[in-house]
């Protein structure tokens, strides 16, 4: 125990703090510039200057520690002269210049000068100058009023890890000199834009447009982009958002935020937004009033059900949409329309990858707090770059690798580049072998556990790859496999990162067995990375072709029964059609109508000929969407919903965290589950929900794992996995789990071929950033991104414009070279109008997940003559 | 953007360290050698050499007054005003240097022959005033003296 | 006083292995060998040595601290830096005697069974590095250095490292920075180097002179050695002395020896029979002093007694016609120069000295001027980083304090200039 003293006031302390903390616990706030809580102490500005008894210099209180008996005064004369000086010493060089800037209000040393207001222009020579510089975008630099306090450069450097922000030169010529265009590998998080004391570093989006008594108000919300689920505050002016802000220590982001989160709220405002129903006449959509469109659609529906019978009719759920959207709907198409032909685009990859851990490991496998990466003893990630899906989880990897946890990954990884131990990049699509090389290197490391024998029995049975055959085949060195395998066999709780990439494959299947087995052998924890912000929820809400709300299987009898009890219906025990399978039957005239509740199906499929094609022979086809997406194009009838922010509800993240939205702004849409519940009431089943919360007391009651879950939990913040309820099954057991063949075919890709993958961009967001001006600042063109040497085969010069060609399509697209991606492969994105990888890409249906194996597009490129003309 | 030999070199340096970046003064010599200067381009060679981050290099490299970073002369005088050199008239080299070559300090001459750089001390204050042209050492440097040995770099 | 840092540095060929070995060199690695590290640090305590880099601390002390720590690699790292102005008295060991400091490293790196030793070298001294590196080569041809010393199954790798230009790298925390490829700027201590320094491992930083006084102490044992020159802090001592003097140079002598005896006794006095004006004595970092203090002894001890530090060992020497206000100038010049940026009295607060300074200098100031100077100078004292700024404000304080006339002849009073434009 430790005594201090701080201005009189006694405290005790556990352990040692540094004084700043210690008098912040004794509720005495000591000024401070360079410090700040997210950061390493710094000891620069000299602000927070302290007397301590015996000690003849003041000490810096952001620095020195407690010590028992210690006596601290920081209000002396003394302290408060020096802290005078100190300010004088800033306004040397920062220019007075409150009236115009965007900080002022919020500026840390406006309010100390007001507070201590040191003696001014005693400095007689003229201040150091530097232009406002816009060199990049979204962000605009002022240099002339930086402190160099080094706070953004802290943040840049030692937590989120870009590194984009150097101070240059010394003494004071020093500037902090970031960013510049992209050029410095800025990824826009706008971290630094939390930790600026000053107006040196400010955001362009709200530059003169925003001053903080103009808010309005402030609503505490979980971010929309993807599966991380960030806390952020929205702050609003009207009926518009101002600016999105982390708030720091909150949530399971603590302060941090990536790009999308941070600048790509604009998409609600935006002047695409549907804004009325709309319904097909004569080929053409018009403008229609709600109970036009709600009674079209019930009619349809009936009319429909009627004539071809309840498995006519599909619909496709969303990740961007909330867990009472998501319930609802699955519970329309079950209870109401009669079949479980429900699906999402969580079921390419997210689901059936869950599903597959699950049934081996026990439910609950995959759902890990995120804090537990940087905690763990090691790394291994493949399939995906955190950091581009799933930016915030993507920083756990870099603060474990900084603390010297290692790190080994395998594919093509930009953003962890610089925090791999071990980057492993196999030769396109041959991953499996890769894996099996690893296993069989580890099998002879490390001895089973002993919890499952059965699972151990099949292990055993995988066919072995030596090193020596994989460093062929992947095109490895055996060092840097057998590097790969000495890390990992030391490792005792490691965490496992696992990427779309991997599994939408045609060898998806034996990807994840390969996989579990690693993560049994190794005793690792699993973290899926999830492209939507409430992918989860989909999967808890039942929004699956064979799961019930609480991941309970429609097939098994007894959960069947209990959910066919509590609404008096009976619905079907067999599985539904999975996504690809619908499209399939879309085509082959099985599938009648389609109900699509906030997602692009032909934007976010791969073949988008053939979806569109499938799509235009539908009977009925039904959207609701807050955008005019391609989709919305093909359909009969279209409803604008309310987006994020518009509404209330909440989402799961890939933690199975479930948090709450909060409502900032009001729409012109209407919330998905309302619309549904209209349509319900028209075919004659009621759905009388007063507002979300009504629906999630009734899914906590039909969901066995959701058991007296409330909005209370959500917002207290600790509504996370295993709730309050029952879990399907802990422990492990392999039992129903469909096993892949464990010997499998070693795939050689030709090399001469040129195959397509998809590029997971850090600055867009799937079909979202479309509509974000603001994010499309920052990277506002599509692209390929190609090999260095095949670009140089190609006589491709970065920004070339050239043509990708398959059997599927074409597209035209500027050139991104890259020297660190396999020669034989080029990756698109899939994030812009008409230019997405999918109108390329074409797939073949995995017959044992059902869901598309995207490997092996084969694609012919070419330089385009005279570029310029097409920008 | 590296030569060939000076990427051998640099990876040789590497092995002298524990880790890549303690490399980077090292290697940043390395290059100004070749160079003359540190041409953007080469900082950023060297960085991904290194695996240092390219804003890191800017700002290391920047900090350090020995590294260059606009092309300089065929000859650079570095030239100590520091107070033992300064009251020992170094100051008046310093015009001499103007007057004789029309260099003044952080410029180059016009043919581009010299450069000039002030230096602060260089630990020749027992033979103080003194200068480093290039790599070599001159002190008790006079008004005379000093043209006088200019003269031998060409 | 027989010389033992200096000794053989008149040789043409002394950095020649073969020359050190035949005046006795290598000789103290074989006796170290023979001991326990521990004792050896122990002896290193017994001697009193401390540190010549300026703050004078005991060697064995800091040595026994990252003994004591149980992290590996440990590195010793041999500061030679020599930026403080004024300062030259590395140079000698680095250009003339490299096998003496290569001695004392090896000896000092078993002693603290730390593997890797770095030299690092300012930028500023092209010609010791090439000398360094040569000197290394043959040390490791002659079984001194490497895998196996003298067959003793001892490992050493020692390297050169050069600096770029930044006297703020001379700091022990901002030279870690700086060998490890970052800005030099200093760390916040604790922890110190000897626990957490160079990579974050248990780090020994010396001077160059400090270390090539190991084998010296190795030689003539601890007790002889610490009857050299001042009780408090013995040794042989390294004066390098500029300026107004009639043999500048560096010297040896024993530690404590007057400013009196350097200047007069073995620097030949003032140059051209001029009167001494005022003394620097431990690098243009050192408060100035007054004739009337050149009695002190140069040491640790008592130089602080008298209002200034023995700092390097750097004496510069002026005589009556300098303009001490120009010096001062020129000196803060050099602090502005070269701070490095991290905290905000010295970034700012220095310049604004100069900019007083100068304006003083060239005929604008005013009478207001020297107590603003005080003020500024005030403002930064005790409220810095690291010494670099304090010293600079110090350096400030001492002028005002005793040559406050050199300042005010050249501000003509308002009054003053009244009257000249009125004639
Ligand atoms: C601004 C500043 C500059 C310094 N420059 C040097 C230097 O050039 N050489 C040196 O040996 N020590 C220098 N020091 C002292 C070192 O920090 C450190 O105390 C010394 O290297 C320790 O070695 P020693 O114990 O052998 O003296 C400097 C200190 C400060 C604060
Ligand atoms: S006093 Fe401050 S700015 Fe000056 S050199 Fe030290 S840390 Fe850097
Ligand atoms: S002051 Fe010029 S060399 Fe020292």
């Amino acid at each position: 125990m430790i005594t201090v003293t701080i201005n009189g006031k006694k405290i005790a302390l556990e352990k040692p703090v540094t004084i700043l903390k210690a008098a912040e616990i004794a509720g005495i706030k000591i000024p401070t510039l360079c410090h700040h809580d997210m950061l390493e102490p710094y000891g620069g500005c000299r602000l927070c200057l302290v007397e301590i008894e015996k000690m003849p210099r003041l000490q810096t209180a952001c620095t020195q520690y407690v010590t028992d008996g210690m006596v601290v005064w920081t209000e002396t004369e003394k302290v408060v002269e020096a802290r005078k000086g100190v300010l004088e010493f800033l306004l040397i060089n920062h220019p007075l210049d409150c009236p115009y800037c965007d900080k002022a209000g919020e500026c840390d040393l406006q309010d100390l000068v007001v507070k201590y207001g040191p003696a001014t222009g005693r400095f007689a020579e003229g201040k150091r100058t530097h232009p406002e510089s816009y060199d990049d975008p979204i962000i605009v630099r002022n240099m002339e009023r930086c402190i160099l306090c080094a706070r953004c450069v802290r943040m840049c450097d030692k937590v989120q890890g870009a590194s984009a922000i150097s101070i240059t030169n010394r003494s004071s010529k020093s500037f902090v000199e970031p960013f510049s265009g992209g050029e410095y590998n800025c990824e826009y998080c706008g971290n630094c834009l939390t930790v600026c004391p000053v107006g040196a570093i400010m955001s362009r989006l709200h530059k003169h447009a925003y001053r903080p008594w103009l808010i309005e108000k402030e609503v505490d919300t979980v971010c929309s982009f993807c599966g991380v689920g960030c806390s952020l505050t929205l702050q609003v002016r009207g009926n518009s958002i101002v600016r999105a802000v982390p708030k720091p220590g909150k949530g399971l982001n603590k302060g941090l935020l990536c790009n999308r989160g941070r600048f790509g709220y604009d998409y609600v405002g935006s002047t695409n937004r549907l804004d009325s129903p709309l319904i097909k006449k004569d080929g053409k959509l018009d403008r229609a009033t709600w109970s036009e469109a709600f009674a079209y659609i019930a009619n349809r529906l009936k009319k429909i059900k009627e004539t071809y019978g309840s498995n006519s009719i599909a619909g496709i759920a969303s990740g961007r949409c909330t867990n009472e959207d998501n319930y609802v709907f699955q519970k329309f198409m079950r209870v109401v329309l009669g079949t479980n032909n429900i699906d999402s685009v969580a079921g390419f990859a997210y689901a059936p990858a869950q599903k597959f851990f699950e049934g081996i490991f026990g439910q609950g496998v995959t759902a890990n707090p995120m804090h537990g990466i940087a905690n763990s003893d090691g790394i291994f990630v493949i399939g995906g770059d955190p950091t581009s899906v799933n930016p915030v989880l993507g920083l756990q990897v870099r603060a474990a690798h900084q603390k010297g946890v290692p790190v080994i990954t395998s594919g093509y990884m930009q953003g962890l580049k610089m925090f791999s131990s071990k980057s492993l990049i196999p030769d396109t699509f041959t991953e499996t072998t890769l894996l099996a090389s690893l296993l069989t290197g580890l099998m002879k490391e490390r001895p089973f556990c002993g919890l499952n024998s059965a699972f151990e029995k099949i292990i055993r049975d995988i066919q072995p790859v030596e090193i020596k055959e994989a460093e062929e085949i992947c095109g490895i060195t055996s060092k840097d496999i057998s590097y790969a395998i000495d890390t990992l066999s030391v490792m005792t709780n490691p965490s496992i990162i696992i990427g779309r990439d991997i599994l939408q494959r045609a060898e998806g299947h034996t990807n994840l067995l390969l996989l579990a087995a690693l993560i049994y052998l190794l005793n690792g924890r699993i973290y899926l990375l999830s492209e939507l912000p409430n992918e989860q929820g989909l999967v808890d809400m039942g929004c699956l072709p064979d799961m019930l709300p609480g991941g309970r299987p429609v097939t098994v009898d007894i959960f069947r029964k209990r959910y066919e009890e509590f609404f008096g219906v009976e619905i079907p025990s067999r599985s539904g059609l999975s996504l690809m399978e619908m499209i399939d039957a879309a085509h082959a005239n099985k599938i009648k109508a389609m109900y699509v509740m906030g997602e692009d199906v032909v934007f976010n499929v791969p073949n988008t000929k053939y979806v569109k094609d499938a799509l235009s022979k539908l009977d009925l086809l039904v959207v609701q969407d807050i955008f005019m997406t391609e989709t919305a194009n093909l359909a009969d009838v279209v409803l604008p919903s309310l987006a994020w922010a518009e509404k209330e509800g909440s989402y799961t993240n890939l933690e199975r965290r479930m948090q709450m939205l909060g409502k900032a702004v009001d729409g012109k849409g209407m919330d998905d589950w309302q619309a549904i519940a209209e349509i319900s009431r028209m075919l004659g089943f009621d759905m009388d929900y007063k507002d979300s919360g009504d629906i999630i007391s009734e899914m906590a009651r039909v969901s066995p794992l959701h058991k007296d879950i409330s909005y209370k939990d959500m917002a207290d913040g600790e509504c996370i996995w295993p709730y309050k309820g029952e879990p399907l099954r802990h422990g492990m057991s392999i039992e129903g789990i469909e096993m892949p063949d464990v010997k499998f075919p070693m795939i050689r890709p030709e090399r001469k071929k040129i195959y397509i993958g998809m590029d997971n961009p850090l600055f867009h967001a799937e079909s979202l950033s479309r509509n974000s001006a603001a994010l499309h600042s920052i990277a506002p063109e599509p692209y390929v991104r190609i090999n260095k040497a095949l670009a140089h085969e190609l006589s491709i010069a970065n920004g070339d414009y050239v043509t990708i060609t398959t059997n599927s399509g074409s597209i035209e697209l500027s050139a991104q070279i890259d020297s660190d991606l396999p020669a034989n492969i080029v990756l698109i994105p899939n994030n812009f109008d008409g230019k997405g990888v999918f109108a390329v890409m074409s797939w073949r249906m995995n017959p044992v997940i059902k869901s598309p194996a995207m490997d092996f597009t084969e694609a012919v490129i070419k330089k385009i003559k005279g570029a310029e003309v097409l920008t | 953007m590296l030569s060939e030999k000076a990427v051998v070199e640099i990876n040789q340096i590497k092995s002298m360290y524990h880790d890549a970046q303690s490399s980077l003064l090292p290697a940043l010599y390395v290059v100004q050698r070749e160079h003359g200067w540190l041409s953007p381009d080469a900082v950023e060679a060297v960085g991904d050499l290194l695996n240092v981050p390219k804003a890191a290099v800017k700002g290391v490299s920047t900090f350090y007054s020995m590294f260059r970073h606009k092309p300089m002369g065929r000859h650079l005088i570095q030239l100590c005003t520091n107070v033992a050199c300064m009251i020992m008239g170094a100051e008046r080299l310093v015009d001499i240097l103007k007057s004789r070559y029309g260099l003044e300090p952080n410029n180059t001459t016009s043919d581009g022959r010299f450069s000039l750089v002030i230096m602060e001390c260089i630990g020749a204050c027992g033979t103080a005033p003194a200068m480093l042209v290039d790599t070599d050492f001159h002190d008790n440097l006079t008004e005379e003296n000093i043209v006088e040995i200019l003269e031998k770099y060409k | 006083m027989e010389k033992f840092l200096l000794r053989n540095i008149e040789n043409p060929n002394s950095t020649d292995i073969n020359e050190y070995i035949s005046v006795g060199g290598y000789k103290a690695i074989s006796k170290a060998l023979e001991l326990k590290p521990s004792d050896i640090i122990d002896e290193v305590k017994r001697s009193g040595l401390r540190g010549r880099g300026g703050a004078g601390f005991p060697t064995g002390m800091k040595w026994s601290f990252a003994a004591a720590d149980p992290k590996k690699p440990k590195f010793i790292l041999c500061n030679a830096d020599e930026g403080e102005p004024g300062t030259f008295k590395d140079r000698p060991i680095l250009e003339k005697n490299p096998h003496l400091l290569i001695e004392g490293m090896i000896i000092s790196g078993y002693a603290l069974q730390a593997e890797y030793g770095y030299i690092y070298l300012r930028g500023e001294y092209p010609r010791a590095k090439d000398i360094l590196k040569d000197a290394i080569k043959q040390a490791h041809d002659k079984g001194y250095l490497g895998d196996n010393i003298l067959g003793k199954g001892i490992r050493f790798y020692l390297h050169v490292h050069q600096g770029a230009g930044a006297y703020i790298c001379g700091e022990e925390t901002a030279l870690i920075e700086s060998l490890e490829g970052k800005r030099g700027q200093p760390r916040i201590k604790p922890p110190f180097p000897v626990n957490e320094g160079f990579l974050s491992k248990p780090t020994v930083v010396n001077n160059v002179e400090t270390l090539a006084n190991i084998p010296y102490i190795m030689e003539i044992g601890a007790e002889a050695y610490s009857k050299i020159g001042s009780p408090d802090c013995p040794g042989p001592k390294l004066y390098s002395v500029s300026g107004h003097v009639k043999n500048p140079g560096v010297y040896e002598l024993p530690m404590g020896t007057t400013l009196r005896d350097i200047i007069y006794a073995h620097c030949g006095g003032i140059r051209d029979n001029k009167k001494l004006k005022a003394v620097i004595p431990g690098g243009i970092s050192t408060p100035i002093l007054s004739p009337d203090k050149i009695d002190c002894p140069m040491d640790f001890v008592n130089m602080p007694k008298h209002g200034s530090m023995l700092g390097s060992g750097a004496v510069i020497v002026f005589d009556e016609t300098v303009d001490l206000a120009k010096v001062c100038l020129r000196a803060m010049k050099f602090f502005e120069h070269e701070s490095c940026g991290k905290c905000t009295p010295c970034r700012e607060g220095v310049g604004w000295m100069r900019a007083i300074l100068e304006r003083i200098c060239n005929g604008s100031g005013n009478e207001k001027d020297i107590e603003l100077l005080i003020e500024v100078s005030r403002n930064i004292i005790g409220k810095t980083f690291c010494p670099l700024g304090d010293g600079a404000a110090s350096v400030v304080q001492s002028f005002i304090k005793d040559f406050r006339q050199e300042f005010e002849q050249h501000i003509t009073k308002e009054a003053d200039k009244e009257i000249k434009a009125a004639a």
